[in-house]
């Protein structure tokens, strides 16, 4: 069997051609979506892991603050527990190269006098340093600005030992100094290319705060237990701090990222779905064509269990084929959306950006069995069918079709089954289980495929036709409607995912732009540039903040001052502000309330406005209580009020400035909102102000700057989707040219008729045109259908499970009605090879079989 | 491994930083104007300075059972000053504290160091009032401080490590008055004149306290040494090390002698110091006035060093009659500290003194320690 | 005297062998059918009847000789070409009769008029009556699958004639019927190419059927013979 395996595939290849190579393509695809976006998603974490590693490799535990940062006093109470075998400090800090926008350095302050300790310096290290001669090493603690930076880095920038680099953090300017040159990914492969490493006290003097770190990590002795270590550690230095493995660590990234990456992953199975779906169609097509030979094998002895193997053996190495040509597609869609996600991960959950796509062996792997377990899942239906009919029912004529035209209203009811199943799943888990709402989003995929073929038999029945036109071929649709279905309904399913994704961004981007509009009231706002990128700590200094707010022209003025806290075990962003509440028009759109009162009880009662995220994932409302973890343990407040808020996922709380000063710590502001006097212009103002601090590091933005720098970040964070859903429309348009396809072979005997009765070969190129148009036009009307169903479901059941923003549905009909005519022209384009196909029959070939 | 990219680290930081010693302050062959008790605290004007406290004890409850300690601050200098950076991380030096205990009962011998910047978060130098001399946090795990104060006439010292269960609390008190180890108390360490230090001793001090090494803690009476030493200078030329010897003469005199090494291992330069029972002391030369020969070796298995071990002086008995001949012996042959912080391996430990030919049963003639140091490859001393 | 409908000029087809060399179906045949008259082919399967036919739809081209239909070599014609004579001038009656399974009667004798561009609306008339000439008016919305052989091949009759052909061309038309429906459907076909002024050339392998047209030609091994 094995033999006639290889024989019948290797013809099958060279004959069937261009239906294999549809069926494989469509693999390809589907592979190449889940391979690329588990690509970017290992990638995204392994950024993470990396920067992790690079620093803290060698660490069994980490302390880190429940603030940013921990006072550095918690260095030495480290060194002095009992059980701690070694410690070190870091200090890490994101600054702006100046006259490279865009470009970040990483630096890690480290006690470099205990660098040994460290994978990062070590000996090799201190080699490479020592080439340059032995100042070099002695002077990271005297000559201001010290930095060691990778060769590969050095040379890309056009660096060497001894030149100076002007970085800025928040509104500082400093002057770094290369001092010398090691290759960290010697020792930790990981290591961020874009990593600099300087004394500690160089890095809180120069770039950040004196008195505070970021992290200490630790050894502990040999033979203690990690964990009763990390409960001593707990203990022994209070609440302010967490203390964590580095694997606790990734695991909160993780975690971080969860949403994110569970929704990409959603989407490229949706396309890989769709892939597998071109199999069961093609595998279907082949067999029908393929009866008697398997009756011929029946009839010489062969059993049933060899006629399956046979067929699966064959749609495996389709899948296989597909998988392997999926891999480089899909490292090559993965390469240019790197960007993309990098970008997003920066933005919008502060983790390091992707500098190489590492392509990972277990990936490949899982990828190449998704190729082949997808095809083989698409060809078990057909090929158990095939392998059940006896040997005389395989020999003699039969219509497949016939079967799948019955057989339309039990699948119908299947689906409905299937809608009922999952409403019933949500009814009774959706408020428990966190992914409940994906399952209503499965069930449309699912349900509607099974809808199809009942649904073409109602649009295409009642159809009268009266000449060769459109409707001839609408109702072609029905009498193929096992083909016909597969292609319709893969269209739906890809057409599903673009409309309800398309409803969703463009529901989502009109609501954030209503909320812009009310939120950005200020007229300018100045930041520094590692703060809008990093969001981390970048602060403005306390002068420039007076000089600004003095400014001839500014009526009132809001601050800004933002870090992240722990609150119980979330991870959020706190926010306090100082406004004028009487001069400006400074407002926190509230869900309910008087956003005014609200404001008065946060700058005179120590309350708090959360925002809708943070709100949908504690449960808490207004008149609740939202414990933060401070330095010097728990504090309560009072919610004034829940605010719209679109600027970070994970939760914010505002307070008034002085209450984060009482409560957290006096610091610095990263932001100030200006209020301009009657009759200045915005943009006006803003570029005097940008010329006024052309020294500084500054970043002016006027109210519309950062409304055009917003929509941009959303449009960015969104663009990898546009990947997902031209991969699926990309593999249905395989779809309807499998279809017709397999109709140009099927209906040869028809099509040689209609030549004998006159019929030119336009008359059936159209003809062919006419069926693709008519199952474009049947999958968009479908896909539509379903789309707004699963948009809805996202805005509506997912959206608040995983990110708990309100969305308003918004029709954004120009972008819908650009994507219908694109699908419309998709499918015409897909049928123009088996129009072609078709046209060619010539009319001799009407062979005396029945029609 | 990680141990040997310390070191070379640590060497090169040190090297490397003494480049500036031009700014320093120099030892003078004139001598200084000294002035005490200020000139126990601290000299930052000089690059480096040590307070080297070493001797022999015996259990209060068991005269049989004989210890020997050593307790020593390092200030090393980097810079002349401290860089002016907002950072308590900013340091001009480091602090560094070695200590070890030797128990003869069971042959051990304990080491434990630190190494800190010179920063208030870590410690440092006291200043020019008040008890603290030096003060230091203790090694990882450890939450007790280490530290040097005055005391009254004397000086408390205190260590810990709880790793490994050691720990020293001893009040010294001089029994006999400070002494210049040269002239002024200028000492030579090679033909060069700047080549020196400033170095003066306690050489006998009553001591009394606790200490424990690997165990409960045992009260302890006994006789220390103190060494104190400031200065600019390295070793010159072809030195590679030095062996360092104190000796405490049961008929009352002291005894201080060091030869530095040339590469090749034979004496380049040295001197030494007898300390009557009373009167002032005198100044000895090397080759000149007094000559040791090591009679043995051993090798460390931690490192694979070889160190001699035991030693014949001879010297001219200086206000005694004759030639003195003593040979000097280990207590134990394993006192070797192994310091992973600075990458460097040095022997110091305590020995007995007798007779030349006597029985080395028989009680001895003089309790001592020595110093061995830039043994074995890559462990010339940084200064 | 009138123009033949159809004339073969020392026709010749050879189906090109692999390996080289060829199989001759027809060999130098000349053969002239007047317009109006009905001619028979009789042959045994394989002499080369259905090659005739074929050449005479213009649905193949001869490789040797003339074919000449309504005055015009189609030799010398592109596909486009004789795909619209065959539209407007000729009529094809097959032996399985060439249904489409999946529209009704009415439908599948509009398919020519829907090709020619023409709605079922406009063709209804003609349709009707020619369905009421064979007696199936009553069937007209039913699916063809539900007629007999018989119904079958005069749906397909009506189909041929629907756009009024000048010539009929018939391979084997009762080839599939039993013995008393195909004398009925021969009737009705000779009456119809009679009523509609058409000529018609049909092939069989029976005799006693050949018998019903003006003249007959027998085909052997590709030569025409006389019968």
């Amino acid at each position: 069997m094995i033999a006639y395996l290889q024989r019948t595939l290797a013809s099958r290849l060279k004959h069937g051609r261009s239906l294999t190579l549809l069926a494989v393509l469509g693999v390809a695809l589907g592979v190449a979506s889940v391979f690329s976006i588990q690509l970017l998603n290992r990638n995204s974490l392994a950024a993470f892991s990396g920067s992790v590693q690079s620093l803290s490799g060698d660490a069994d535990l980490s302390v880190t603050g429940r603030t940013p940062t921990l006072p550095e006093t918690f260095y030495p109470k480290v060194l002095a527990t009992a059980g701690v075998s070694e410690a070190w400090p870091i200090y890490r800090i994101d600054v702006a190269v100046e006259g490279h926008p865009g470009l970040f350095l990483e630096v890690a302050g480290l006690d470099l006098f205990a660098a040994g300790r460290l994978p990062l310096v070590s000996g090799d290290g201190a080699g490479d340093g020592n080439a340059h001669g032995t100042d070099a090493l002695a002077a990271f603690l005297y000559r201001p600005g010290w930095v060691a930076v990778s060769p590969a880095l050095a040379e890309e920038m056009g660096w060497s030992v001894g030149d100076t680099v002007t970085v800025s953090s928040g509104s500082r300017l400093a002057d770094l100094h290369i001092g010398a040159l090691v290759d960290f990914r010697r020792h930790t492969p990981l290591a961020p290319r874009k990593l600099a490493v300087m004394d500690i006290a160089q890095a809180q003097s120069l770039l950040g705060r004196r008195g505070e770190l970021h992290q200490v990590d630790l050894k502990i002795d040999k033979g203690r237990d990690l964990e009763e270590m990390r409960r001593l550690l707990t203990a022994a230095l209070g609440p302010a701090v967490q203390v964590l493995t580095p694997e606790q660590r990734e695991q909160n990234a993780a975690g971080l990222l969860s949403a994110f990456r569970l929704n990409l992953t959603a989407l490229s199975l949706i396309s890989l779905f769709v892939g597998v779906f071109l199999v069961y169609g093609s595998v279907r097509a082949t067999l029908v064509r393929r009866r008697a030979e398997f009756g011929l094998i029946r009839s010489l002895g062969g059993t049933r269990s060899q006629v399956l193997a046979l067929i699966l053996g064959e749609a495996g190495a389709l899948g296989l084929l597909g998988a392997i040509i999926g891999v480089p597609l899909g490292w090559l869609a993965a390469r240019l959306n790197m960007g993309l996600v990098s970008g997003t991960l920066t933005n919008i959950y502060l983790l390091e950006e992707i500098e190489r796509l590492r392509v990972p062996a277990d990936l490949v792997v899982l990828a190449l069995l998704i190729g082949v377990g997808g095809a083989l899942a698409g060809a078990l239906q057909p090929s158990l069918d095939m392998a059940r009919k006896d040997t005389r029912t395989l020999l003699s004529a039969f219509t497949l079709h016939q079967r799948a035209d019955r057989l339309a209203p039990r699948m119908a009811f299947t689906a409905l089954a299937v809608g009922v199943a999952a409403l019933a799943f949500y009814g009774f888990y959706g408020r428990t289980v966190r992914w409940g709402g994906f399952s209503l989003g499965l069930m449309i995929l699912v349900a509607f495929p099974l809808l199809t073929p009942l649904i073409i038999r109602l649009v295409c029945r009642p159809i009268r036709v009266r000449r060769l036109g459109l409707a001839y071929s609408a109702r072609n649709l029905l009498l193929r409607l096992g083909t016909s279905s597969v292609a319709v309904a893969a269209l739906g399913i890809a057409v599903c995912m673009l409309v309800g994704v398309t409803l969703l961004i463009g529901s989502f981007r009109a609501t954030l732009e209503t909320w812009i509009a009310g939120y950005v009231r200020a007229d300018i706002y100045v930041s520094t540039k590692s703060w809008t990128r990093a969001g981390r700590e970048a602060f403005l200094t306390p002068g420039l903040v007076e000089e600004l707010t003095t400014l001839p022209g500014v009526r009132s003025s809001a601050l800004l001052r933002r870090f992240p806290v722990m609150s119980g075990e979330r991870k959020i962003m706190l926010s306090g502000i100082s406004f004028d509440l009487e001069n400006s028009d400074y407002i926190l759109p509230l869900k309910s309330g008087d956003s005014r009162e609200a404001l008065r009880r946060v700058r005179d009662e120590d309350a708090t406005i959360i925002t809708e995220p943070l709100a949908l994932k504690t449960g808490l409302g207004p008149g609740d209580t939202l414990t933060i973890t401070g330095p010097d343990g728990e504090v309560h407040f009072t919610i004034a009020g829940v605010s719209r808020d679109y600027s970070t996922e994970s939760g914010m709380a505002y307070f008034s400035m002085q209450t984060v000063d009482r409560f957290f710590g006096p610091g610095q502001v990263n932001s100030v909102g200006l209020y301009l006097k009657k009759g200045l212009a915005p943009d006006e103002a803003a570029d005097g102000l940008r010329a006024r601090y052309e020294q500084l590091p500054l970043e002016v933005r006027s109210s519309r700057d950062i409304r055009d720098g917003v929509l941009q970040l959303f449009d960015q964070t969104f663009a990898v989707t546009r990947l997902l859903q031209v991969m699926a429309l990309l593999t249905a348009a395989c779809g309807i040219a499998l279809s017709l396809l397999v109709q140009a072979r099927e209906r040869i005997s028809e099509l040689a008729l209609y030549r004998c009765l006159g019929a030119g070969r336009g008359q059936i190129f159209r003809l062919f045109l006419g069926e693709g148009l008519a199952a474009g036009l049947l999958g968009t009307l479908l896909g539509a259908a379903g789309g707004v169903l699963l948009a809805l479901i996202l805005i509506y059941v997912i959206n608040p499970a995983y990110f708990g923003w309100t969305i308003q549905p918004h029709w954004p009909w120009p972008a819908l009605l650009r994507q219908a005519a694109g699908i419309m022209a998709a499918a015409l384009a897909a049928s123009v090879y088996p129009a072609l196909r078709g046209s060619r029959t010539p009319a001799r070939e009407l062979s005396r079989e029945d029609l | 491994m990680r141990r040997r990219y310390t070191s070379v680290l640590i060497i090169l930081l040190l090297l490397s930083a003494s480049s500036n010693a031009g700014d320093w302050a120099p030892v003078t062959p004139a001598g200084r104007q000294w002035s005490f008790p200020a000139d126990h605290r601290s000299h930052p004007e000089y690059k480096t300075e040590w307070w080297y406290l070493t001797g022999q004890l015996e259990a209060a409850d068991d005269p049989g059972r004989r210890f020997g300690y050593q307790f020593t601050f390092f200030r090393v200098g980097l810079l002349p000053e401290r860089p002016n950076l907002d950072s308590l991380w900013a340091a001009g030096g480091l602090i560094m504290g070695h200590a070890s205990i030797t128990d003869a009962a069971n042959g051990k011998h304990w080491f434990s160091e630190v190494l800190w910047r010179d920063s208030p978060l870590f410690g440092g130098f006291g200043g020019a009032s008040g008890a603290e001399i030096a003060t230091c946090m203790g090694p990882a795990g450890t939450s007790a401080w280490w530290s040097l104060d005055a005391e009254g006439d004397g000086f408390r010292i205190r260590m810990e490590d709880r790793r490994q269960e050691m720990a020293l609390e001893l009040l010294v008190t001089a029994e006999k008055p400070m002494v210049f180890q040269g002239p002024g108390g200028v000492s030579r360490k090679g033909e060069n004149p700047g080549a020196a230090s400033y170095y003066y001793s306690f050489t006998r001090m009553a001591t009394r306290g606790a200490i424990s090494s690997g165990g409960a803690s045992l009260e302890v009476n006994g006789a220390s040494w103190m060494d104190r030493e400031f200065f600019s200078s390295e070793l010159t030329g072809s030195q590679t090390g030095w062996d360092w010897f104190s000796i405490q003469l049961e008929d009352g005199r002291e005894l201080m002698l060091y030869q530095l090494r040339n590469s090749d291992g034979t004496p380049a330069f040295g001197r030494g110091t007898m300390i009557p029972a009373q009167g002032d002391p005198v100044y000895l030369e090397m080759s000149k006035d007094w000559e040791l020969k090591a009679t043995g070796n051993w090798e460390s298995p931690e490192t694979g060093i070889s160190y001699p071990s035991g030693w014949e002086l001879i010297m001219d008995d200086q206000g005694g009659p004759g030639t003195l001949r003593l040979t000097i012996a280990p207590i134990i042959p394993n006192q070797e500290n192994v310091s992973r912080r600075s990458g460097l391996a040095y022997w110091e430990g305590a020995v007995t003194v007798h007779p030349a030919g006597a029985d080395p049963g028989s009680p001895p003639v003089g309790r001592g320690y020595a110093e061995l140091t830039g043994y074995g490859e890559n462990n010339r001393p940084p200064v | 005297m009138t123009a033949p409908a159809l004339q073969f000029d020392a026709v010749s087809k050879i189906y090109p062998r692999e390996g080289g060399g060829g199989r001759t179906a027809l060999k130098e045949i000349s053969l002239e059918v007047a317009a109006g008259s009905v001619a028979a082919v009789v042959g045994r399967s394989g002499s080369g009847k259905s090659t005739l036919l074929n050449l005479a739809a213009g649905i193949d081209l001869p490789t040797g000789g003339r074919v000449i239909l309504e005055g015009r070599d189609l030799a010398g014609l592109s596909e486009k070409e004789r795909t619209l004579i065959r539209r407007k001038s000729v009529g094809l009656i097959f032996q399985f009769f060439h249904l489409l399974p999946h529209l009704t009667v009415e439908d599948n004798v509009a398919l020519p008029e829907w090709i020619a561009g023409q709605t079922s609306t406009a063709a209804l008339p003609r349709i009707r009556e020619l369905l009421e000439r064979v007696g199936l008016a009553d069937r007209s919305g039913d699916p063809v699958q539900q007629l007999s052989g018989g119904e079958m091949q005069r749906v397909a009759i009506c189909r041929a004639l629907v756009r009024r052909p000048r010539l009929l061309l018939a391979d084997e038309p009762t080839g599939s019927l039993d013995d008393e429906n195909s004398r009925q459907v021969m009737d009705l076909l000779l009456a119809l190419a009679r009523e509609e002024g058409s000529t018609l050339i049909f092939v069989t392998h029976s005799r006693e059927l050949a018998g019903l047209a003006d003249e007959v030609r027998q085909l052997k091994s590709g030569v025409l013979v006389p019968p």
